[in-house]
């Protein structure tokens, strides 16, 4: 086990104090920690977002690139090398809006990346504004009727793209959440990992409090069921326990990266380029 | 130039590019220099189509004006390029033989300086077989003897070209040599061009820039299809294997650039491309190369706009996008080749640039360079310049370093000790971000200057601007990318009359070498771009406060040399200079 303290970034994070985000930060360092992966062996993706800040915090490789971008660059980076481990890590505007076909194609290609979510339900580094999953009737800064959109559910959308590993983590809740991304990172495909995380400046309702008391962690559900993932993607309310939290689905099939005919056989990164030669300019004469 | 351009015309399912391509092959493999044009529409059936190749003993630069031989697969081709009127974007009216079915095409108006040489394609073909194509290979059987060559050269060239086909082997040498020897019997050889044995290699421009890039080390390309970008897409769909390199078709370009931006930022040499309108959708993410200093080449082959605008024709109308694209001023490198030859070896050059000076670098081609075939002239000596790499655990290693050239060392994830975070916000040397929370606007201005610092280092380094016939000239034409061709016959066309006229050929677009200032002075100077608002015209008025005169082309077709030696000789002789 390589120490925690090896995977503290030189930068403070500056979220609030008390953002959700510091559990995942924390859970996420101590998977990495857990699994012996050097800091010099992973990579961190993000988009734009308070969430996506993240890679500053963090003593791994880093990308902090555009809103709503950061699945493809994680891609780019899989496919140059897979001896990396590639974790992609942003907002739920970030990747629920302006994302949202490239985590769908993702999930679909099935690509070997790890992509977790801080789900807030809100804008939080725009300072407040509705998001995909903010919920029917919210109130927030550009929505001062009520917000009129029903939710998206990014658990459906995951598994009917084709994502073969999806889960619900909590923020808070380190220790589950660092297992869950644990067994995403271990997951050969696309894991995608939807985390509730508290923000506390922008989203007053969906508080720790509120998930302390929805919540609840799922226990012997069967991870190979799609339908029955359907149901515990579906199932949402504000009574006690209403909320599953934990690995939903959990297949194996191909992924993307054994089935593609040059990926299959090279590592690029390590392999070098095609030399080109004057017998390849026959195929012109 | 002993020249001779033939044109086969049709319409969209007559066979029109594959004879056109037989026929340029058979042509180049006799020794003949080549060139072709390429004129079609999106339709897989109906309309018109042309394809053109030019043949001589010396290089050709253009696809030629004048028109020696035609096969006309229909009536409406015979109608059209014999016309007085011809309306074809400038290409000429026949002026020699005429090939063709005169048992099928009977009703079209007779010219006295045409040559009207019926042959009965569709019967000979029919002895051979039922394939409605098989006509045109009669048709160039009886091309290669109105040429007066040898038949065996198109019989290698049909052997090879059917050779997954085995048994349409026989029937189309059968009918080649039929149409060979109908001619023989019965017309005139029109014209014997002597050339001597060589081996050339005939290649387009999307093939060029996708060897190029494999000879530069490219080992991934990440696009989404679009005309004219597609051809080197598909150059290296069929070539992955062999040269195991990766394609990626993304969900859409946006996806495409960014993921050529991870692949680069891990290490590996990777491209994206894409024609104007999907280039559009990239334009942040050139901005987020310039900033997080990832490497990377942008391949943009032009169309027609706006919007979806002409998607099978030709333009050089994204140049202002190019020079605009993404928020902000950030460093980036504009190449811009002038011919098949210049796209292989400028696809070579943006790597080692891109990776020297961490930043973007487009290969800017347009669909006419992109299409069109040449004989080529490859050097495939290259060495990849991986630019400044930290070493592992450097204790002092700073990714952003402010040094006095701007490029700093680079690492890439997999490294030890050399971990940093790439970012699209503001950052310090180190990549800490210093736009949201701190700002700090010290920093960012030393931030911003070190990157905008490559761009002066890059510019000292510039190779001198190619000028082509300047010595003596009292005009100078100013052009850029694939016009360089047409502009330099027009120029020799000129000067044989006497007029003292040079061009100087903008291959390294942006930034602009301020060598060009020293052709400018005292000179009457006239650009000519393939576009209507004269977007290099205007950037060179803004760097060199010069007037200029500006000719500009926007029908869909490229400049045919006669079109523009006409439009230069009336602006040199009719009439002075206006001042624009
Ligand atoms: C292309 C683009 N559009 C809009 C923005 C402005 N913007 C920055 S972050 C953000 C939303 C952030 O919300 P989320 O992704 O949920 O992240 P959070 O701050 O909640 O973690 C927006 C709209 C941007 N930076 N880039
Ligand atoms: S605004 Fe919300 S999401 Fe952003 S740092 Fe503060 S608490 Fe966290
Ligand atoms: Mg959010």
């Amino acid at each position: 086990m390589i120490a925690m303290d090896e995977y503290k970034g030189k930068v403070s994070p500056d979220w609030c104090p008390g953002c959700g985000n510091y559990s995942q930060l924390r859970a996420i360092s101590m998977a990495l920690s857990e699994l012996n992966i050097k800091p010099e062996d992973a990579v961190i993706s993000s988009g734009i977002g308070c969430s996506s800040n993240m890679p500053e915090y963090i003593n791994v490789y880093g990308f902090h690139g555009l809103h709503g971008r950061l699945v493809p660059v994680a891609e780019g980076i899989k496919w140059a090398n897979k001896n990396l481990t590639v974790i992609g890590y942003g907002g739920d505007g970030d990747g629920f809006f302006e994302g949202t076909q490239h985590f769908y194609h993702a999930a679909k290609r099935n690509v070997d990346i790890t992509y977790i979510v801080s789900d807030n339900q809100v804008f939080g580094l725009t300072t407040g504004q509705a998001s995909p999953t903010t919920p029917i009737g919210r109130i927030t800064k550009d929505t001062p009727d009520g917000n009129i959109e029903p939710p998206f559910n990014p658990l459906h959308y995951a598994l009917t793209a084709g994502a073969t590993f999806v889960a619900r983590g909590l923020s808070g809740n380190i220790k589950s959440l660092a297992n869950i991304i644990k067994a995403g990172i271990q997951h050969k495909g696309f894991s995608f990992i939807d985390v509730l995380s508290p923000c506390v400046t922008y989203n007053k309702i969906n508080s720790y409090d509120f998930f302390r008391k929805t919540t609840y962690e799922v226990k012997d559900n069967n991870t190979k069921d799609f339908y029955e993932a359907f149901k515990l993607s579906s199932m949402w309310g504000d009574a006690p326990q209403s909320i599953p939290t934990g690995i939903f689905y959990d297949v194996q099939s191909p992924i993307y990266e054994d089935a593609d005919v040059v990926l299959s056989k090279y590592n690029l990164k390590d392999t070098k380029p095609y030399q080109l030669t004057e017998s390849d300019l026959e195929e012109f004469y | 130039m002993n020249d001779i351009i033939i044109r086969i015309g049709g319409s969209a399912g007559d066979g029109v590019q594959s004879s056109g391509l037989s026929l340029a092959k058979t042509l180049s493999r006799s020794g003949y220099y080549i060139t072709t044009y390429n004129y079609y529409q999106s339709l897989i059936r109906g309309g018109q189509s042309w394809y053109q190749v030019r043949a001589s003993d010396e290089v050709v630069k253009n696809q030629g004006s004048g028109l020696d031989i035609l096969i006309a697969l229909t009536e409406d081709a015979l109608k059209r390029h014999t016309s007085k009127n011809i309306n074809e974007g400038g290409a000429s009216r026949l002026n020699g033989i005429a090939i063709f079915d005169d048992s099928m095409i009977t009703n079209y108006e007779k010219y006295d300086d045409v040559k009207y040489y019926g042959i009965p394609l569709r019967d000979i073909a029919l002895k051979y077989n039922s394939n409605p194509l098989l006509k045109n290979t009669v048709a160039l059987g009886a091309v290669m003897a109105s040429l007066d060559m040898d038949f065996s050269i198109y019989e290698q060239v049909i052997k090879e070209i059917f050779s997954h086909k085995g048994k349409l082997i026989d029937a189309n040498i059968g009918a080649a040599k039929e149409g060979y020897e109908y001619y023989k019997n019965n017309y005139k050889i029109y014209k014997s061009i002597k050339v001597e044995k060589r081996k050339l290699f005939m290649i387009g421009g999307g093939e060029a820039v996708g060897l190029g890039a494999i000879n530069a080390g490219m080992q991934m390309y990440f696009a989404y299809p679009m005309t004219p970008a597609s051809s080197v897409l598909q150059f290296f769909a069929e070539h992955s294997k062999k040269f195991h390199v990766f394609l990626k078709i993304t969900e859409d370009e946006i996806s495409a650039i960014n993921g050529a931006i991870g692949a680069n930022y891990a290490g590996v040499r990777a491209m994206t491309g894409s024609s104007g309108g999907g280039f559009a959708l990239m334009t942040e993410a050139v901005g987020m190369s310039s900033m997080t200093e990832v490497p990377l080449v942008i391949y943009e082959a032009q169309r027609p706009g706006p919007s979806t605008g002409l998607p099978t024709k030709t333009e050089q109308g994204d140049l202002n996008q190019i020079l605009g694209a993404g928020q902000g001023d950030f460093p980036k490198i504009v190449l811009a080749p002038g011919n098949v030859t210049e796209a292989f070896n400028m696809t070579k050059e943006a790597f080692n640039l891109a990776e020297k000076y961490q930043l973007p670098v487009f290969v800017v081609s347009d669909l006419y360079l992109a299409e069109h075939i040449e004989t080529v002239d490859f050097d495939l000596k290259y060495e990849m310049d991986h630019g400044l790499r930290a070493q592992e655990n450097d204790p002092n290693f700073k990714r952003y370093e402010y040094t006095e050239n701007g490029i700093s060392k680079r690492s890439v994830p997999g490294q030890k000790g050399l971990m940093h975070n790439a970012d699209s916000d503001e950052h310090n040397e180190l990549g800490e971000v210093v736009s949201d929370v701190i700002t700090d606007p010290e920093l960012r201005r030393l931030s911003m200057e070190k990157r905008m610092r490559k761009l002066d280092t890059y510019i000292k380094n510039l190779p001198p601007t190619k000028t082509y016939k300047m010595e003596d000239a009292e005009y100078v034409v100013i052009q850029w990318g694939s016009t360089k061709g047409v502009i330099e016959e027009s120029i020799d066309s000129l000067r044989s009359e006497g007029i003292k006229v040079g061009a100087i050929e903008i291959d390294h677009i942006y930034p602009m070498n301020h060598d060009i200032e020293k052709y400018l002075k005292n000179k009457k100077i006239i650009v000519i771009e393939n576009n209507f608002s004269g977007q290099l015209n205007k950037l060179i008025k803004q760097e060199f406060l010069v007037d200029t005169k500006f000719i500009g082309k926007y029908d869909g077709e490229a400049f045919f040399p006669e079109q523009l030696e006409n439009i230069l000789k009336n602006i040199i002789v009719g009439k002075p200079i206006l001042e624009e």
